[in-house]
């Protein structure tokens, strides 16, 4: 039989007095508070212990940041379930609640939360923040290049700004989908509660969040000279601030590592009943790719940077030749890491956009599986490119022939992905809401970015176009222009989940013009001064690339105001947007069958899974669905002759 | 729909259907593809040959032949993904009184085997021909000529100077002769630079206790700018220097007025020993 | 309530972080003195040209806190770093003959590449090289083993790309390293000339390495300001 009662809310549980022990005193301010303490403590002891030592200031800078780090997690409260289970104790059923933020009204998005729905949220607002850093010190960047010989930045500041910029990007690109999405919606459309270690989901978040502050210190310890890729012996001769910078890079690792795991092994273990992996949404499975790929590649960012300072710190002999060590030897991990990172960055999104295409055309994913063989094969091939970076360092030149193949073979899987797109777009019902016109400018974008890559795989041509400014326009046109806009599209499509307001889609097309011809301005203006033959990473230069420069600049401010403008929007959405309905877009993946604002551990009811969620026009009832009230429990079978309660597993296993 | 209908309906969207090509989404995409990718040609031409600067070598100009080869190749490409997309927003886009009521379902279609298939085979055959050209053009540049004229390039924070050996000349210009081999055996004194002469279209890396090579033959005479394309520190945007294409006695008036000896000028320059008695001569 | 106020507490930080080191750019080592314009002497014949004549006189401070002197050079500087002195910046007027005068009071050694010791973009290719014991030399190379710091200067891209200046600054095994109050110490002094080119930016930086780590480079080396600096051909 049926029950009509609606099950009580988990989030309206009434807790103790003492719900959660040590979390109802930890926060953000104490995080803040005891990592600055531990931090200088740290600090206080190593400058006495190594004082004098001329690698003393790089060991001091490097145990500052590690207590930095380990303080600040501390006081976050990450460390809380470890400690109890090393004292030999577990955490109390309440304390759990406690740490999903039961009870705690909005102060919990300041808290260590465990409910994954915070936890995107959290990394949503993160990832608006790290554009907003990377994004001003981009402006500071094309100011500074107006002019031919320009005083606004001296060169020491010009270089330090660069390599900020590069770091806080590409930390915001690789978490600014699976961070706020993987998290937040991910597991609702599988079916499932919540991550497969919500404690670790948290962590990863707040692990990021301790490494930003390391990053942006960097500032003020002599700014790091040596652009995002830091390449030794360059940055071994940099001063105390790469410490700082690798240290960041350690602490992100570790925190993308964790969350790889945690998506992975969420997807694997916890899906819903009748969910098998080939009804599973395409947006899950850019995530899941995506984050395997970064498991095999971050890990050699680890190791790069901590070899880097142990040869700064310690005086190994890793990357500096006068000593014994080999610059192509980090070149080569660098590189092994750097180019699966892009991947990494571009595959949810991309995943995204054929998610929002597939609901905004009214039809199912075209070539569902052969997308999904594209994201493995572009995964796999990614492993093997790295070389592609390093075809005029002058290593291994009988190398470029294989790479070049490798690199010219990864555009036949992203073909197949843009198959897959227009094949969706093919005599679809083009339904044009905000979320759709990002996926369109994406298509535009991305293929620019994609076929001015070609050029560059090309080993004679890269002669040309290495270290030119072309370089740098071919991969914000796929990285801004294409990844970072197919998140853009993948935020005004869940927004109304996470938020539970619409967006105002007439300031969003006011923003999307504004954005959409910026990045034309920017980056034509870049590709133009490329051809000229302008060096990338210089705050000065010849006057010859000086139109092609004021048009790049132009562009810049009007893409800064085109994104100030999307900032806006999304402010004044989620304060004062029209109430959103549980599935604004009639779409029929699970997060949009659960009501919004989504209950604590998402399903009131288990979800109903009998086929994949690309039943549009097809004639046939939603295949993923939550249903009104939960049907009975089927009746426990006990065999004759053992008393019930004998657990048996009676067929029908989850 | 009567059974004449769907007949007609079929017709009209089939080839061997009654209604004009050009009528049909395949016909109009076809267009519009057709218009992109005359402009992409285009483009292929004109960036190029307004946007790059003047070559100087066979390898610079092997960099311009590759950017409108490619640039032809990829043009259909871009362009039908483009086509389609424009003509999704014209011909299918659903306009609706109410802009929160989604448009019906459309019909719904998950996969094309022959369309996945050609498509597939149709990128391989572009990737095979863009591998050929690259390898072939890629060979061609790494012959070496026994007597080329080598000149040993150093990179240092943050400046680049060149040594002529056998000559004894060490200067911070880089002139080279006409129509003559050269290999620049380039290294680096302290940290990785990038020995970047443009439009000779040859780079490489001038890595510390290592010597890297490069090979090209001028072939047009002139000033250029040798650049360093790896960021070497604080000065990196000044690590500039010019360099000069010149004819062979030219050259060796320079290696002279630099200090070589008569004999050892005309070796590197390649004039004969006898053309070398010039009134600059020391 | 608290996520918007923690938003609008990043954007002022991020405000905070731009403005913080827009005015570090500007309060930094760079313009500690203001910018030092040549005096103007007169006119000179070079080349059988009349071109304006102008002077500059400045210093290697071996320790850019310790002297009076040198607190007003950096008054943020590392007392292991040395600079020049009082400014990092010189005004010259363009197409013009600048007689350059510098005291090197700093202990060296040896070049990373020995070029850097031969005189090369002055009048006649030579500079005066008079030593603390008063002799005198006019040659257009030294020792590249005892070299305390060079004076090299080129323009920024595309202002001038004829121009380019190297003056090496001799040192030798007597000058200690840490001489705190210079106007009392042993010097070299070096005195050259050179025609200044175009009108523009042109970047200056010592080629001596006397800095840290990789290569000697790093360090004072490539913290903006000691051993590197503007001058503007106006």
């Amino acid at each position: 039989m049926t029950t009509a009662v609606a099950p009580p809310l988990l989030e309206d549980t009434q807790l103790g007095p003492k719900a959660g022990g040590f979390y109802r005193y930890q926060n953000i301010w104490t995080g803040l508070g005891f990592g600055i303490f531990l931090g200088f403590v740290a600090w206080l002891v190593s400058h006495a212990t190594v004082q004098g030592s001329n690698w003393g200031t790089d060991m001091v800078v490097t145990c500052t940041m590690v207590a930095w780090v380990v303080g600040f997690n501390i006081g976050m409260g990450t460390f809380n379930a470890p400690i109890h289970w090393i004292l030999g104790h577990d955490q109390t059923h309440e304390d759990e609640l406690y740490a999903a933020g039961v009870g705690q009204g909005s102060s919990r998005y300041l808290k260590f939360c465990t409910d994954h729905k915070v936890v995107g949220t959290q990394y949503l607002v993160l990832v608006m923040v790290l554009f907003g850093v990377g994004g001003t010190l981009a402006m500071m960047i094309r100011t500074q290049l107006i002019t031919p010989h320009s005083s606004f930045l001296d060169p020491q500041t010009y270089n330090a700004i660069v390599t900020i910029h590069g770091m806080v990007m590409i930390i915001a690109t690789i978490i600014m989908v699976s961070g706020p999405f993987a998290n937040f919606i991910m597991p609702i459309m599988i079916g499932a509660k919540d991550m497969a270690f919500p404690r670790l989901n948290a962590m990863s978040f707040w692990v990021v969040v301790s490494a930003v502050p390391c990053l942006l210190a960097t500032f003020f310890l002599g700014g790091v000279n040596a652009g995002w890729t830091t390449y030794a012996p360059l940055s071994v001769q940099a001063p105390a601030a790469m410490d700082a910078f690798a240290m960041t890079i350690i602490t992100f690792v570790v925190s993308v590592t964790v969350a790889g795991v945690n998506t992975i092994v969420t997807v694997v273990t916890m899906r819903a009943k009748g969910m098998t992996m080939g009804r599973l949404p395409i947006f899950t499975w850019g995530t899941v790719v995506g984050g395997a790929l970064g498991l095999y590649a971050m890990p050699a960012f680890l190791a790069v940077m901590t070899m880097m300072i142990t040869d700064r710190a310690t005086g190994t002999s890793f990357f500096v030749p006068e000593v014994g060590g080999s610059q192509w030897l980090y070149e080569n991990i660098f590189w092994i890491m750097g180019h699966p990172e892009v991947y990494v960055i571009l595959l949810p999104p991309v995943a995204a956009v054929l998610e929002i295409a597939s609901t905004f055309a009214r039809k199912p994913v075209f070539g569902y599986k052969v997308a999904i063989a594209g994201f493995v094969a572009i995964a796999a091939l990614s492993i093997m490119v790295w070389a592609h970076h390093m075809f005029t360092t002058g290593w291994a030149p009988n190398l470029a022939a294989p790479f070049m193949l490798t690199t010219e073979l990864i555009s036949i899987p992203t073909g197949i992905i843009f198959l897959c797109t227009i094949g969706t777009l093919w005599k679809g019902s083009i339904w044009t809401r905000l979320p759709m016109w990002f996926v369109y400018l994406f298509v535009w974008n991305f293929i620019i970015g994609g076929v001015t890559g070609i050029y560059l795989s090309d080993v004679p041509a890269d002669q040309f176009f290495h270290g030119d400014m072309f370089v740098t326009a071919h991969f914000h046109y796929t990285l801004l222009g294409g990844a970072m806009i197919g998140a853009t599209a993948a935020v005004c499509y869940w927004f109304p989940k996470v938020s539970g307001r619409m967006l105002n889609e007439r300031v969003g097309k006011v923003a999307f013009w504004m954005i959409a011809i910026g990045i034309q301005v920017t980056y034509f203006g870049q590709f133009w001064e490329g051809f000229q033959g302008m060096a990338r990473r210089i705050a000065y230069y010849n006057p010859h690339y000086e139109t092609a420069n004021q048009m790049s600049t132009a562009g810049a401010y009007l893409l800064m105001a085109g994104w100030l403008v999307f900032l806006y929007m999304m402010i004044n959405g989620w304060r004062h947007g029209k109430i959103a309905p549980a599935n604004p877009w009639h779409a029929k993946t699970l997060e949009w069958k659960v009501p919004t604002p989504v209950p604590l551990e998402n399903f009131l009811v288990d979800p109903v899974v009998t086929s994949d969620p690309y039943t549009y026009g097809e004639g046939v009832p939603d295949g993923q669905e939550v249903p009104e009230s939960a049907p009975a429990p089927e009746p426990e079978l006990v065999p004759a002759g053992s008393a019930p309660g004998d657990q048996i597993d009676a067929g029908g296993a989850s | 729909m009567s059974f004449e209908e769907e007949v007609d309906e079929i017709e009209a969207n089939t080839l061997l259907g009654g209604a004009p090509f050009f009528s049909r989404p395949g016909g109009k995409i076809f267009i519009i593809w057709l218009v992109f990718t005359v402009i992409g040609v285009l483009i292929g031409f004109y960036a190029p040959h307004h946007l790059l600067p003047v070559m100087q070598s066979p390898e610079g100009g092997d960099v311009w032949a590759t950017i409108v080869f490619f640039t032809v190749l990829a043009a259909p490409v871009a362009a039908l993904v483009y086509a389609i997309a424009f003509y999704s927003l014209f011909a299918w886009r659903h306009r609706s009184e109410d802009p929160d009521v989604p448009p019906p379902d459309a019909e719904p279609q998950r996969g094309n085997g022959p369309v996945t298939v050609v498509w597939l085979a149709v990128s391989t055959v572009l990737v095979v021909v863009l591998l050929f050209w690259g390898i072939a053009v890629w060979s061609a540049q790494q012959v070496s000529h026994p007597n080329a004229l080598q000149v040993n390039v150093t990179g240092q924070q943050w400046l680049w100077t060149y040594s002529y050996p056998g000559t004894g000349v060490e200067t911070r210009t880089l002139d080279l002769p006409v129509n003559r081999p050269v290999q620049f055996n380039v290294t680096s004194v302290d940290v990785t630079h990038g020995f970047w002469p443009a439009v000779l279209g040859v780079q490489v890396d001038a890595n510390p206790d290592v010597v890297t090579v490069i090979r090209t033959t001028p072939n047009k005479l002139g000033k250029f700018i040798v650049q360093c394309s790896q960021l070497c520190g604080l000065y990196h945007a000044f690590m500039n220097n010019t360099g000069d294409v010149v004819t062979s006695q030219q050259f060796d008036t320079w290696l002279q007025s630099n200090g070589a000896t008569p004999t050892a000028a005309a070796t590197a320059a390649g004039t004969s020993s006898s053309g070398s008695t010039t009134a600059m001569g020391k | 309530m608290g996520i918007l106020l923690t938003f609008v507490v990043a954007l002022v930080a991020i405000g905070g972080v731009a403005a913080f080191f827009i005015s570090q750019s500007y309060t930094s080592p760079n313009y500690p003195n203001g910018v030092q314009v040549a005096q103007p002497l007169g006119t000179a014949v070079v080349n059988g040209q009349s071109v304006p004549h102008v002077a500059l006189q400045f210093q290697t401070y071996p320790d850019s806190t310790g002297s009076v002197a040198g607190k007003q050079v950096h008054p943020s500087g590392n007392p292991a770093w040395p600079a020049y002195g009082l400014s990092n910046q010189y005004q010259v007027p363009a197409h013009s003959l600048v007689t350059v005068t510098i005291r090197q009071y700093d202990s060296g050694g040896s070049l990373n590449n020995p070029w850097f010791a031969k005189v090369s973009g002055t009048v006649g290719g030579v500079a005066t090289f008079t030593s603390p014991d008063g002799k005198t030399v006019t040659t257009n190379h030294v020792d590249p083993d005892n070299i305390g710091h060079t004076f090299t200067m080129r323009s920024a891209p595309g202002v001038d790309s004829a121009f380019f200046l190297n003056v090496p600054l001799p040192t030798n095994a007597n000058l200690p390293n840490n001489q705190t109050n210079p106007d009392a110490g042993q010097y070299y002094t070096v005195k050259f000339s050179f025609l200044s080119g175009a009108k523009g930016v042109y970047a200056w930086n010592c080629e001596f390495p006397c800095g840290q780590m990789v290569a000697s480079f790093g360090g004072v080396m490539g913290a903006y300001g000691f051993m590197s600096g503007f001058v503007h051909v106006v």
